[in-house]
């Protein structure tokens, strides 16, 4: 019963990151890179245990995260509250071991650090229930 | 300064306690014995060692009517020393673990003393009269991991029951666990405890009863404290977070604060409305309540990125202690993120290093150099508000605070 709640679920997360991608590839046209991070940050299914749907978030904020060229007028526009969701992508992004991916997810690591403290990678790694 | 003293007993202190006139104090050097001090012509001597737990001794609590010490050690055991003549006396306490003891504290009558263990379990020892021995009675439901503190409800009497419209006497105990959770027990002990005349004749006083588990952390807890009134509980995460409950009972409401640094592993309240906590990240840090309820760290105020003037530091002790803390974060926020690791290093190591350009903040910078794992209050009778407070730390340091003349804290003291 639960696994079928839980598949159902899933299929409605799937069709949300559909939509969301869309989205996020029209902020892109628009040279809106810092709003389609936002919308990809926005709505992350981190309480699924689902691996699709974290997979399928994860190829959004990818998509979204490589077009971040100037960190400084992202984190003057990204609010606190993205921090904790973003410093979860980034290690997920370091863990692919992708060359280029790696290099950008370094490049906004140093920034988030010095802008959240190192309070916001300590929440990162303490929480292995609601990985990203 | 907001330190009034630091004094280096020994290369790591695990816990420390004070005798009833402050007058003493006892701490474990990271071993097994505790050792005891006296501040004589501004000397400390050491007046007794205290020898009988086999390991490390993790847990001390001077009480401060009865003049009796306890102590527990990751030898799963515990004893209660007493003042003979001119000697410590110690009774054995079997607390029945299989794992270490972790720490201790007296109830607030002093007739009762609570040990949280690695054995997921919490030992509520009392004494009895007939067979002149300490009993250690077991809770042994609910945690399913260690348990890191504990700490008594002041009065217990504020709990009122929705449903019975009654208040009901339970002994109230609160304890933080690995597990991540918080929990609150009764404790009541027939023969031991007496029930309040208000309580209700229909008001049940089991023993080991969990009144409420507050589920807010993803990571271990650790350093539960209660306010003054027992009203607002604090606790906090390993994943750098810090949580305030209020209205512990039927409805409770939470708060989780998320912070900037290394997170805490003890708390403290020094009003209703000021929770002093210390942990990994070497410095006290403060929180406060505002008129809405809502609990911010007063440090965030002081925190500007880059460099800090540190014009106008003389004046106010207490806003020189919040630049310190903002001033070591802008010197540390220079190092690139690679060498994270050495940051973390140099933060515990480093440290006195730092702001050696003016005198009064150096002597800030190096009141702790490593995490501090206990603080306390230190309250002489009449003494109200409290205003002072002690830290130990595994840098080997007791350090007293002081925050009388604090201008920016007295609306909340």
């Amino acid at each position: 019963m639960d696994a079928h709640v839980e598949a159902d679920n899933a299929e409605a997360i799937i069709t949300r990151i559909e939509h969301k991608s869309n989205k996020i590839e029209t902020l892109l046209k628009q040279y809106k890179p810092i709003e389609a991070l936002k919308t990809a940050l926005e709505g992350s299914p981190p309480k699924t245990k689902d691996e699709r749907c974290k997979s399928a978030n994860w190829i959004v904020v990818h998509r979204a995260l490589m077009a971040i060229k100037d960190l400084d007028s992202l984190f003057s526009a990204l609010d606190a509250e993205y921090y904790d969701i973003l410093m979860k992508y980034l290690y997920r992004g370091l863990s692919t071991g992708d060359r280029p991916t790696c290099d950008q997810c370094l490049r906004i690591h140093e920034r988030l650090t010095e802008k959240a403290g190192l309070g916001c990678i300590l929440r990162c790694l303490a929480d292995t229930v609601n990985t990203v | 300064m907001a330190a009034i003293w630091v004094h280096e007993f020994a290369d790591c202190i695990t816990c420390h306690s004070w005798s009833p006139d402050e007058s003493m104090i006892a701490f474990c050097p990271n071993n097994s014995e505790v050792h005891i001090y006296r501040l004589l012509d501004d000397k400390w001597d050491k007046l007794y060692v205290l020898q009988k737990h086999d390991q490390i001794v993790s847990g001390i609590d001077w009480s401060a009517r009865s003049n009796k010490i306890v102590t527990v050690s990751h030898d799963r055991n515990s004893y209660v020393w007493n003042k003979e003549g001119a000697e410590w006396v110690p009774t054995l306490v079997i607390l029945r673990l299989n794992r270490a003891a972790l720490c201790v504290q007296w109830s607030p009558k002093e007739n009762k003393f609570a040990v949280g263990s690695g054995a997921k379990t919490v030992c509520i020892c009392y004494y009895e009269q007939e067979n002149n021995w300490w009993v250690s009675k077991l809770i042994r439901k609910r945690h399913e991991s260690s348990v890191t503190s504990v700490a008594w409800h002041p009065n217990n009497v504020r709990i009122l029951l929705a449903s019975e419209k009654l208040f009901c006497y339970k002994i109230l105990l609160a304890t933080t666990s690995t597990d991540g959770k918080c929990r609150v027990f009764s404790t009541f002990i027939k023969g031991i405890d007496t029930k309040d005349s208000r309580a209700g004749a229909s008001a049940d006083t089991k023993f080991g009863e969990q009144i409420i588990q507050l589920d807010l952390s993803i990571s271990w807890s650790f350093g539960v404290k209660w306010s003054p009134s027992g009203n607002t509980l604090a606790y906090v995460g390993h994943n750098s977070m810090i949580y305030f409950v209020d209205d512990v009972g039927p409805s409770p409401s939470a708060q989780s604060v998320a912070l900037r640094d290394l997170p805490l592993r003890d708390v403290l309240f020094i009003s209703e409305k000021v929770v002093i906590g210390v942990g990994f990240d070497c410095n006290p840090m403060v929180f406060s309540v505002d008129e809405t309820g809502l609990w911010h760290p007063l440090t965030m105020l002081a925190h500007i990125p880059g460099p800090i003037p540190l014009a106008g530091i003389e004046s106010g002790s207490f806003r020189t202690f919040l630049r310190f803390l903002g001033e070591r974060r802008s010197a540390s926020s220079g190092v690139k993120s690679g060498s994270q690791f050495s940051e973390a290093f140099g933060k515990f190591y480093g440290q006195s290093k730092n702001g050696s350009s003016n005198d009064e903040t150096s002597k800030g910078h190096g009141v702790h150099n490593n995490c501090i794992n206990c603080i306390l209050p230190l309250k002489r009778a009449g003494d109200s508000p409290l205003f002072r407070f002690s830290t130990s730390g595994l840098d080997g340091k007791v350090a007293v605070w002081d925050l009388q003349g604090q201008e920016d804290l007295r609306e909340f003291l």
